[in-house]
């Protein structure tokens, strides 16, 4: 197996992908788990000039900080490419070649390193959201 | 607001997250084709290596048995994958299509939509090349003699190797790869990379001193045009012959419009012929040096101490005896070169122990990390040499 890493971007012209990093499992309602497609998970702010973000999903707030990584994240992707020779040998070897694409990189990540907090607690309100954050407060963030 | 309707307002993808101005929101929601990904992996490498990436010189390489190894053209990293627990929520930059967002015309909130969730990242580690593999796959069938004056067309090419081949089978960058094809004296002959067999090696460097005798050249300043001439008249291919020259010799003069200049290299010659004296097996060190002195052609002196890492003495009564234990014959992974030496001796004293070790090269650990590592270290008394045991 020989598999070559390469960017098809150009140089310098790469884009720069993000990270959202939470601990726990970010879980829609059950009725929902099938087709996440295009739903809302929540609501990134920044209150304030400084580099502390919020991120509200139903009814928790994260705080989090932004983070520049110490080293960069390649995001590479499998692609699948016919093997121009593949009488040779005659054997049922896969035909096929896999490159791996460098397709973003990842310089930074915003980093909520909190528990969820409960924004509300009044039982009136009918909740909407259907996601819901749950936390292991155990786990130390990668 | 209700937080379940779709992904409205405008998509602003990873700028917008990184780019979030004080005072302000946006909103993360899953993308439309938000799914596993599979084929979509983290690496995260050093910001050195990156320029290789970028320059088509890293490839990923190992069989489907072993884990994979990243090469840069000179390093070999293994490749692991850490998981994590959090979530990771991936985000790429905004589809270029669907970005326009008009600020003026609508109170909507920008978008950046997660394609995917990722377990984990692939990490790097720098490790020593696996070029033990090549020595074994170039040893199955070394080149002979016999193939070489046999008949072309009947060659059977199983068990060959061509360069690609080499690439697909182990887990080496291309520098680390031709350097190990290099200690192995391995030559490309019709597009195979081949280590010739130990006899065929001493007939060819028995006639190329014979011939210098018989010739009367000198052994400092042999032509290569007129040694490759006669070698190929005793019947070496001519690609061989120049094989012998790289193996035994040293260019001296590169010639430009006229034949290179070569000189012969005592101490590969002559171990080379104390190789071939002992591979029968151990012998008095007088009936050695005898049989050895010898053989060794004039204008050369054989030295004992040519055969650092390629011969050990050993006292048997009254009497010392010599016998190979080469130092290319062994592993290259410290743990199992010093397990083969402590079985081979108990107890080694530094002046011997060092020809064997010198090799050994284990990223981020010293040569001292290395014997600390592996070895036991005592010395009896402060003067005493220091003696080097399992640990
Ligand atoms: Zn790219």
């Amino acid at each position: 197996m020989h598999i070559q890493v390469k960017c098809s971007c150009g140089e310098g012209n790469c884009p720069e992908w993000a990270i959202v990093e939470l601990q726990g499992v970010v879980e829609a309602q059950p009725s929902f788990e099938n087709r996440l497609q295009s739903l809302q998970i929540g609501v990134l702010c920044r209150p304030s000039s400084q580099e502390s973000y919020t991120f509200t999903i139903g009814y928790h707030e994260l705080i989090g900080t932004k983070v520049s990584l110490k080293k960069p994240i390649l995001v590479l992707k499998k692609i699948k490419l016919r093997n121009e020779d593949e009488e040779e040998d005659g054997g049922d070897v896969d035909a096929t070649r896999v490159e791996l694409d460098m397709i973003g990189i990842i310089r930074h990540k915003i980093l909520f390193k909190t528990r969820p907090k409960a924004l509300i607690s009044s039982k009136g309100a009918q909740p909407s959201a259907k996601e819901k954050a749950s936390a292991s407060s155990s786990k130390t963030p990668h | 607001m209700d937080t379940i309707l779709p992904q409205i307002g405008c998509s602003g993808g990873a700028e917008a997250v990184l780019g979030i101005q004080p005072n302000s929101s946006i909103s993360i929601a899953y993308h439309s084709l938000f799914g596993p990904h599979n084929d979509l992996m983290l690496l995260e490498l050093d910001e050195k290596l990156l320029p290789e990436v970028l320059h088509q010189r890293v490839t990923l390489r190992g069989q489907p048995d072993e884990d994979a190894v990243l090469c840069t053209p000179s390093k070999t990293y293994a490749v692991k994958f850490v998981g994590t627990s959090n979530s990771v929520l991936l985000i790429p930059p905004s589809d270029k299509a669907s970005q326009g967002c008009n600020k003026e015309n609508d109170d909507k909130m920008m978008v950046a939509s997660v394609i995917k969730v990722v377990p984990g990242c692939m990490e790097l580690v720098e490790v020593a090349p696996k070029v033990d593999k090549l020595k074994l796959l170039l040893s199955q069938y070394p080149y002979t003699f016999g193939e070489a004056v046999s008949e072309e067309g009947e060659k059977t090419k199983m068990g060959l190797y061509r360069w690609d081949d080499l690439v697909d089978r182990l887990q080496a960058s291309d520098e680390e790869l031709r350097f190990g094809l290099k200690s192995l004296s391995a030559v490309e002959i019709d597009g195979y990379w081949r280590i010739l067999d130990d006899k065929y090696m001493n007939m060819i460097l028995d006639m190329l001193l014979h011939d210098i005798i018989l010739n009367d050249w000198s052994i400092n300043a042999l032509n290569e045009d007129e040694i490759v001439g006669v070698l190929e008249a005793d019947g070496f291919p001519r690609n061989i012959a120049k094989h012998c020259l790289q193996v035994y010799c040293d260019k001296v003069d590169e010639g430009v419009g006229v034949s290179s200049m070569w000189k012969l290299d005592e101490r590969r010659v002559c171990v080379h012929l104390a190789r071939d004296i002992l591979n029968g097996g151990k012998m008095k060190i007088e009936v050695f040096i005898e049989k050895w002195r010898r053989k060794v052609p004039d204008g050369m002196s054989a030295n004992f101490e040519m055969l650092e890492g390629e011969v050990l003495m050993e006292k048997l009564g009254m009497e010392s005896w010599v016998y190979l234990f080469s130092v290319s014959s062994l592993p290259s992974t410290p743990a199992e070169r010093f397990s083969i030496l402590f079985k081979e001796r108990p107890k080694w004293e530094w002046k011997d122990l060092q020809p064997y070790v010198r090799n050994l090269r284990v990223p981020g650990l010293s040569s001292e990390g290395l014997l600390l590592k592996y070895t036991r270290r005592t010395q009896p008394t402060a003067e005493s040499e220091p003696v080097f045991s399992a640990r």
